[in-house]
């Protein structure tokens, strides 16, 4: 009984080290591609979940996927993935992750069935087991029929499916996907971003880089920004854009006179930060110090205005993304 | 799109053909050639041409045995050559180049697969369709001509029989580095074939000219030295003018210096700089 006790303890604390423990850390890499630095002493901890990987064109963010699976060598640093060195042991490495390009990469050839089975046998599946599999991801990625057709005569979309399906054939734990819509119509994005939730649901690991922020901001638990081959910012989506404390955003549409009665009104209770006229008398304000929203839907009533809005101050993605590279600091803050 | 989407269903299956990943690579490219309008065309003609009239002759022709210098004036007289040069351009032109016009060098080395398997895998299906044309048939010839052969003698054919097993080997072998190294110096596969036949076809042309003031330069021909190495293999020795060591170092050299560039500059594209 007693010895029991200590085996669970030693167990849930080991599933407590796994589930926290970094996927992916990067320690001091540098990256040159002759006189340009693709990374410049980047360092980075990868948590478990859906990751996004944000920056500009050129930041560095293909080169570190590249990296992470030894497809670029190192300069300088060191790059593990679950604890395995990239440089050393990048063919264990490469066995558990999945990797869906940006580029157009897929024989044109073959048909999706073909391709999607090869790159499984090529992970070390049997004949029978990469059969059966390929059907199954080919139907999670929604290729009906066309799959017996040769990928040529694929839309991008189709395309940038099949890339995923051989992404995920051998079940790896850590899929990075480059820019996965890229190429896609709105619908062809949405049922994408989809599949990408679906995937992270099953405790794997996804680094999506992407251009576009609104959606990562949709799929992604945990962001890293990078600029130019350095790491600018980092941190779990929720505190990347909750906005600074204490600050509300208020907009109120009113009469001339009320509205400057209730702005004289607002002053005495709350500290009034920015003030942008929106036309159609309707004023936006920044404020701090409004928490007790009783109180100032009271003064809009006593003063004869409407309050169009009122809420905590939350940051878009894009705003988190532009304030980056304004001077913001790494660890979320 | 197709069927509705269904949820991610995780793999419970075990991974257990790490070891086999060459084969793989291997099959498919045979699957994909041996079905080629291009390859079928090349090797029903080749077969025709080199091997049909040597299988009449050898069954309807009295014979004590099976001797080597009619396998060496079968197997070396240039036309077997010509046809292995033709389908060693037309096998390897888009085995490399086709990877880089496709970019999909990413999708194999993305997996734990190493350049050596990659390698092994591309020139093996290659060779197997090689020695369809020019391993297979030869040891075929020996084998009827053995069993119609006159004499019984049956040691000194089986030793013929050998050589021309090797001497078929050979002639697999011999174009197929090169071809490879040329389809990844390109990303066309036309550009490719035509490059490796057109280097063969300068080689020998500038043998030919050269040949005429010192006759060692018919070594740099490929298909003289092959002719002088099949020659060599059924123990004929090669003309007192061709040098032994410089016709060896040229055979080595055709083979072993493209399988060490293609080799490099496909390690330099997984590395990617």
């Amino acid at each position: 009984m007693h010895l029991l006790m200590i085996g669970e303890v030693v167990h849930q604390s080991e599933d407590n080290k796994t589930s926290s423990s970094p996927h992916l850390s990067a320690m001091g890499v540098t990256v040159r591609f002759g006189p340009v630095v693709a990374l410049d002493d980047f360092t980075v901890e990868i948590p478990r979940g859906i990751i996004g990987l944000l920056g500009p064109n050129g930041a560095g963010k293909s080169t570190f996927i590249k990296a992470s699976l030894g497809l670029v060598s190192l300069d300088k640093g060191r790059i593990s993935v679950s604890g395995l060195d990239s440089q050393l042991q990048y063919l264990q490495i490469r066995d558990d992750i999945g990797y869906m390009p940006e580029h157009d990469c897929l024989i044109p050839n073959m048909s999706s069935v073909e391709l999607v089975s090869y790159m499984g046998k090529i992970s070390g599946m049997s004949s029978k087991d990469a059969i059966q599999r390929t059907h199954e991801v080919l139907d999670f990625v929604g290729i009906g029929e066309e799959r017996y057709r040769l990928i040529k005569s694929y839309s991008t979309g189709m395309k940038q499916r099949i890339k995923l399906a051989q992404a995920v054939i051998h079940d790896p734990s850590l899929l990075f996907l480059d820019e996965p819509t890229s190429g896609m119509d709105p619908n062809g994005r949405e049922e994408m971003l989809d599949l990408i939730k679906k995937i992270g649901a099953s405790e794997k690991t996804v680094i999506v880089s992407s251009h576009i922020l609104q959606e990562v901001e949709l799929v992604c638990e945990y962001a890293v920004i990078i600029s130019n081959g350095k790491l600018v910012r980092q941190g779990k989506m929720e505190v990347l854009m909750a906005g600074e404390e204490d600050l509300q955003k208020l907009t109120v549409r009113g009469g001339e006179q009320a509205m400057t009665r209730f702005i004289d009104a607002l002053a005495q209770v709350c500290e009034i930060m920015d003030r942008k006229e929106e036309g159609w008398n309707q004023i936006a304000f920044t404020v701090r110090g409004c928490s007790d929203g009783k109180r100032v839907f009271k003064l809009a009533h006593e003063n004869g205005v409407q309050i169009r809005r009122f809420h905590p101050d939350k940051l878009s993605l894009e705003d988190v993304f532009l304030s980056s590279f304004k001077g913001g600091g790494a660890g979320g803050n | 799109m197709g069927i509705n989407p269904i949820e991610y269903r995780p793999w419970k299956g075990q991974r257990a053909a790490q070891n086999a990943r060459f084969y793989v690579i291997a099959r498919s490219i045979l699957n994909h050639k041996i079905k080629s309008v291009g390859v079928i065309i090349l090797l029903a003609l080749g077969f025709f041409l080199v091997h049909v009239s040597q299988i009449l002759t050898t069954v309807f022709s009295p014979h004590e045995g099976l001797e080597g210098d009619v396998m060496s004036g079968y197997m070396g007289d240039g036309i077997l050559a010509v046809f292995a040069m033709l389908l060693a351009a037309v096998l390897t032109s888009d085995l490399i180049s086709g990877d880089f016009a496709n970019s999909s060098f990413v999708l194999y080395f993305s997996r734990a697969i190493k350049v050596r398997d990659y390698l092994i895998g591309k020139t093996g299906a290659a060779l197997i369709v090689m020695g369809i044309l020019c391993a297979i048939p030869p040891v075929l010839v020996g084998i009827v001509s053995i069993a119609t052969q006159t004499g019984d003698d049956y040691w000194h054919s089986a030793g013929i029989l050998g050589r021309t097993a090797v001497a078929g080997t050979l002639v697999t072998v011999f174009f197929v580095p090169y071809g490879l190294m040329i389809s990844s110096f390109t990303k066309r596969k036309s550009y490719a074939a035509v490059g490796t036949f057109m280097s063969f076809f300068a080689l020998t042309l500038v043998s030919g000219i050269f040949s005429d003031f010192d006759p060692a330069w018919g070594v740099i021909s490929p298909v003289e030295s092959l002719s002088y190495a099949i020659d060599w293999i059924f123990g004929f020795g090669i003309p007192t003018e061709i040098p032994g060591a410089g016709l060896a170092a040229f055979i080595a050299m055709f083979i072993v210096v493209p399988s060490v560039i293609v080799w490099m500059k496909i390690q330099r594209q997984v590395i990617g700089k």
